[in-house]
């Protein structure tokens, strides 16, 4: 019965856990041009994340390492810095990103300026990641982000022509109005917001601070493979909903009170209430996950201390490291950047990394130093070499279509 | 290598030893190897064929990372040397027989810890 309760709560707390501010923006930013046209992205994105989290999280219960001290360890000091550089300052683009969703959902609870939260935000994320016990922290966050299925249910109440929101996932190709360049764009974006890497360095140095073991790995294979795929169902929903509502009215979304707006059109004030807390939750969620993920990157990398099971003064930098990261988020954001436009630079980036990160789990996955006989199956790493080849394409794309699109405009 | 446990083991230097994890006996991480000292070679010096071979005396630490990156040597006085008698085990990380505290190498996470993280409220106690 603990168990069955352990599995229900461990898949919750991964659909809730799946969206953060890239999936809300970017979905519903492609849900009111592509209409459900991208909809196959999100769920390959969806498979390459189950296959790669579940795989690091092995290498971590198996070798007892974590993501980026691998990374230093195969690819030596001086690649291992450079991947360390991006990866770390891609991860410092999404946390700002978080830190100003934070401050956009509370924006919308209560018509205070965004400005104005994002200090409150930081000022939120380091308690928490000051103070509160990993576990904690996860099933919280994740069991609020679950109101999020109001988007799915919001979807419903719109009673929507199914028949056209099925052919428009189906429809091979770009639709007539848009460039092909443009589809493509938004392809790597929405690739990109699925795959976040700080998802991976968070899965895997979660599994060592919760001191996971080989019995572990079949629950947390199943939270990861029911719990993502739900959460992408989610992602899908969010577009839906922006298909619905906001592509016939040629509504561009350029802030969150756009991509809460079919919600609130199906299910009025009380369905609002629960999209923002759902969105509160998961960017507040994000906003922790990439936190701690700046500090285990670097730590991991110079062989410092670092753990949330540790009390902060046994892991001293690894705690200074994420306090500075904070306010550098709140920096940017005060200089008055769009939350929404770090959001869609973010996921973009994020797709230009994803190599660096999974190319080295994949190689230490089938490495017998590391693994025993726990290595890859055969089968696993056909999937895993398939998605290198689309995790390259992606990331050598990325920059090209963003110059050439300017931004997807 | 004269590390006793590893006899009968070979150890390749660079694939087992370099840039991994270094714990101390609570398996609380010290460092990561950023270089080792070896003894008993002359740099740039042909090697004589029935010399004895190098042995690994020290893990380098500190600036030795930044050297290996970037190249050039610090002076040996600006080293900081985790001595290889201390190393006890060798795995997926590097096991110390010691505490951390004691090693210099954890000089700069104990003055972040004693005069930033530990005077912030709570930095003392376990997470709730």
């Amino acid at each position: 019965m603990k168990r069955l309760f352990s599995v229900a709560l461990g898949i919750l707390t991964a659909i809730g856990g799946f969206v953060d501010i890239g999936d809300l923006v970017t979905n519903a930013v492609v849900g009111s041009r592509f209409g459900l046209g991208l909809a196959w992205v999100v769920l390959v994105g969806v498979v390459g994340i189950c296959v790669f989290a579940q795989m690091s999280g092995r290498v971590a219960a198996v070798s007892g390492r974590a993501t980026f001290e691998i990374i230093r360890e195969r690819l030596g000091p001086r690649a291992g810095l450079a991947n360390l550089g991006a990866s770390f300052l891609i991860n410092l683009l999404t946390l700002t990103a978080e830190i100003g969703g934070v401050a956009l959902a509370l924006q919308l609870a209560t018509s205070v300026d965004p400005l104005l939260w994002m200090p409150v935000a930081a000022f939120g994320v380091w308690i928490a990641v000051w103070r509160a016990r990993f576990r904690l922290l996860e099933n919280v966050t994740g069991l609020l982000g679950l109101t999020l299925i109001v988007f799915a249910v919001a979807l419903f109440m719109l009673a929507p022509d199914w028949n056209a929101l099925a052919g428009q996932a189906l429809q091979r190709g770009t639709p007539q109005d848009e460039p092909v360049a443009t589809y493509w764009f938004f392809a790597v974006a929405l690739f990109g917001a699925a795959m976040t890497p700080y998802e991976v360095f968070f899965f895997s140095s979660g599994a060592i601070e919760e001191r996971w073991t080989e019995k572990d790995l079949a629950t947390s294979r199943l939270n990861v493979l029911v719990g993502f795929p739900l959460g992408g169902l989610l992602s899908i929903a969010i577009a839906g909903c922006a298909a619905v509502v906001l592509l016939p009215a040629s509504i561009d979304v350029t802030s969150l009170s756009q991509v809460v707006l079919p919600v609130a059109d199906a299910g009025g004030k009380v369905a609002l209430a629960f999209a923002i807390v759902g969105i509160l939750a998961a960017t507040f969620g994000a906003a922790l996950e990439t936190t701690l993920s700046s500090g285990y990157t670097l730590a991991q990398y110079f062989g410092w201390s670092w753990g949330k099971f540790r009390r902060p003064a046994k892991a001293a930098r690894f705690h200074l490291s994420m306090i500075i990261c904070l306010f550098v988020a709140v920096a940017i954001l005060a200089t008055g950047v769009d939350p929404i436009v770090v959001t869609e630079f973010s996921v973009v980036f994020s797709a230009v990394a994803l190599p660096l990160t999974y190319l080295p789990i994949l190689i230490i996955a089938n490495d017998r130093e590391y693994m025993g006989d726990r290595v890859n199956g055969r089968g696993m790493n056909a999937i895993g070499t398939v998605y290198l080849v689309i995790i390259l394409i992606a990331a050598i794309a990325a920059i090209p279509l963003l110059i050439i699109t300017g931004g997807g405009a | 290598m004269n590390d006793r446990r590893a006899i009968g083991r070979a150890l390749d230097a660079h694939l087992h030893l370099l840039d991994r994890q270094v714990l101390d006996r609570d398996d609380v991480p010290v460092t990561t190897v950023d270089d080792l000292e070896l003894v008993g070679i002359e740099l740039g010096a042909a090697i004589d064929r029935d010399a004895a071979p190098p042995r690994v005396t020290a893990i380098l630490t500190g600036s030795d990372l930044a050297t290996r990156i970037f190249g050039g040597r610090p002076p040996p006085s600006r080293r900081v040397r985790i001595p290889w008698e201390l190393v006890a085990e060798i795995g997926t990380a590097i096991r110390l027989g010691v505490a951390g505290d004691t090693l210099d190498a954890t000089w700069a996470e104990r003055w972040v810890s004693d005069h930033i993280i530990g005077r912030i409220p709570g930095g003392r106690h376990d997470p709730e």
